[in-house]
C-alpha cells in the first residue's frame, strides 16, 4: 500500500468514525418501555442515555423483542454482571 | 549508493518517550480513574476499563457493544469511536494508554520466569470478539454465562473486588461474584506474573479490533531494509514473539516500540503525514 492510498484509507476511516460518533451522539434514539405500564408510555432514549442505562444493567430486551427498563424509580447503582 | 531514510522528529520524540512508557501509561490513569468524579458513563472510552469500577470515568466500549448486541441495537458511538481512534493510533492505544495493559506490564516487572505463548493463541481475541461480545449476547442475551462481562477479568478485578471490599468495610452483606468469575480472576492474577500481557495477547476483544487497523493506521512501524544488519536484535527486544522486520505491522503487535531500540534504527515509528527525507548513503565496498 503506497503513502497516498494509506492517506485515503485513513481519511475515509476517520470520517466514517466521526460520522458514526456524531450521528450516535446527537441523532440516534431507541424506544424504551418502562418496567411497568403499557406501550403508551414508551420513551425515546438517545444513544448516550441508553449507554448509561446499559452500563448499570438498566435495560433488557424482552421476549417480544422490545427494549424495557429493568427498574422503576432510581436506576441501579452498578452493573449486575 | 543506497537510499537511506533520515531520522524524523517523530523518531526523536519516540526515542525520548520510550524509556518513560510506564510513566505515560500511569499518567493516563488520571483520565480513566475519574479523579474529578465525572462518572461520564454516557460516553465510551477507547480503552478496556470496566464501567462497574467505582473509579471509571467512561463506559467500556466492549461492554457497551455486548450490551447493545443483546438489545439488538447498533452501538454507533462505540463503533464510531473505535474506528476513528483505531484509524489514527491502531494498537498504540494498547501499548501506551490502556489501564488494563498497564496493570499487566507492572505485573510483568516482577522477576518470575516468563513463559511464551504459541502464535495461534492470538486468534483467541477474534473468537472472543465474535463469540462473547457479538454472537452470544445477540442470540442468548446478557444472562448467558458466556456473555463477555460475566467472564471478563477486568470486571472481576476492577468492579467485583472493590465492591466486595466496599461491602465488607461498610458492614453490609457481602455479595460474592460467582465461581466462574472468581476462577477467571484467579487464573488471570496468576498468569500476569508468568506471561507478558496474557489477556491482551490471547483474549482481549478490544485489542482484536485495534489490531485490524495496524496496517492502515496513521502511525505505523516502518522497516527500512537498507538499514537492517540482520542482527535479529529486534527479535530479542520484542517481548511478544513477533519478528518485527518480517511483519512490522503484525496483528499481535501492541506497539510498545521496544523493537525501535535496535541500533541501526531499521525499525522506526512513522506516520502517514511525515515526509521522510530520503538521502543517499555510500555503499560498502
Amino acid at each position: 500500500m503506497n503513502a497516498k492510498t494509506k492517506i485515503i484509507v485513513f481519511g475515509v476511516l476517520v470520517l466514517l468514525g466521526a460520522a458514526l460518533l456524531a450521528y450516535g451522539a446527537f441523532f440516534h434514539s431507541t424506544n424504551v418501555l418502562p418496567q411497568q405500564g403499557g406501550d403508551s408510555a414508551v420513551l425515546a432514549k438517545s444513544e448516550p442515555a441508553l449507554i448509561k442505562e446499559a452500563s448499570v444493567g438498566g435495560v433488557t430486551r424482552d421476549e417480544s423483542g422490545k427494549i424495557k427498563q429493568t427498574y422503576t424509580g432510581q436506576a441501579p447503582a452498578a452493573c449486575p454482571t | 549508493m543506497v537510499p537511506m531514510v533520515k531520522k524524523t522528529r517523530l523518531n526523536d520524540l519516540t526515542s525520548k518517550l520510550l524509556g518513560g512508557r510506564i510513566w505515560i501509561q500511569a499518567s493516563f490513569l488520571l483520565v480513566w480513574l475519574d479523579p474529578l468524579g465525572l462518572r461520564w458513563h454516557s460516553m465510551c472510552s477507547p480503552v478496556f476499563h470496566c464501567y462497574a469500577c467505582p473509579l471509571a470515568t467512561f463506559a467500556c466500549p466492549i461492554g457497551i457493544i455486548a450490551q447493545f448486541s443483546a438489545l439488538h441495537v447498533l452501538p454507533l458511538i462505540a463503533i464510531g469511536l473505535l474506528v476513528a481512534v483505531g484509524a489514527v493510533f491502531g494498537t498504540l492505544i494498547c501499548g501506551w494508554v490502556c489501564p488494563f495493559g498497564f496493570l499487566q506490564d507492572l505485573a510483568a516487572k516482577v522477576p518470575t520466569p516468563k513463559f511464551d505463548l504459541p502464535k495461534f493463541t492470538g486468534y483467541g481475541r477474534y473468537v472472543m470478539l465474535v463469540g462473547a461480545v457479538l454472537a452470544v449476547p445477540y442470540f442468548f442475551g446478557e444472562q448467558h454465562p458466556l456473555f463477555v462481562c460475566r467472564i471478563c477479568p477486568a470486571g472481576a478485578l476492577e468492579a467485583a473486588v472493590p465492591n466486595v471490599v466496599g461491602q465488607a468495610i461498610a458492614a453490609q452483606q457481602v455479595v460474592w461474584p460467582n465461581a466462574i468469575k472468581l476462577t477467571i480472576l484467579g487464573l488471570f492474577l496468576t498468569a500476569i506474573f508468568f506471561m507478558r500481557r496474557p489477556w491482551c495477547r490471547m483474549l482481549c476483544p478490544l485489542g482484536a479490533i485495534f489490531s485490524l487497523f495496524n496496517r492502515v493506521s496513521a502511525f505505523f512501524l516502518r522497516f527500512d531494509a537498507s538499514e537492517c544488519t540482520q542482527c535479529e536484535r529486534c527479535h530479542q527486544l520484542c517481548e511478544y514473539g513477533i519478528e518485527p522486520e518480517k511483519t512490522p505491522n503484525d496483528l499481535r503487535c501492541i506497539r510498545c516500540l521496544e523493537c525501535t531500540k535496535c541500533n541501526p534504527q531499521a525499525l522506526t515509528l512513522a506516520s502517514i503525514f511525515e515526509r521522510s527525507k530520503v538521502t543517499t548513503a555510500p555503499t560498502q565496498e
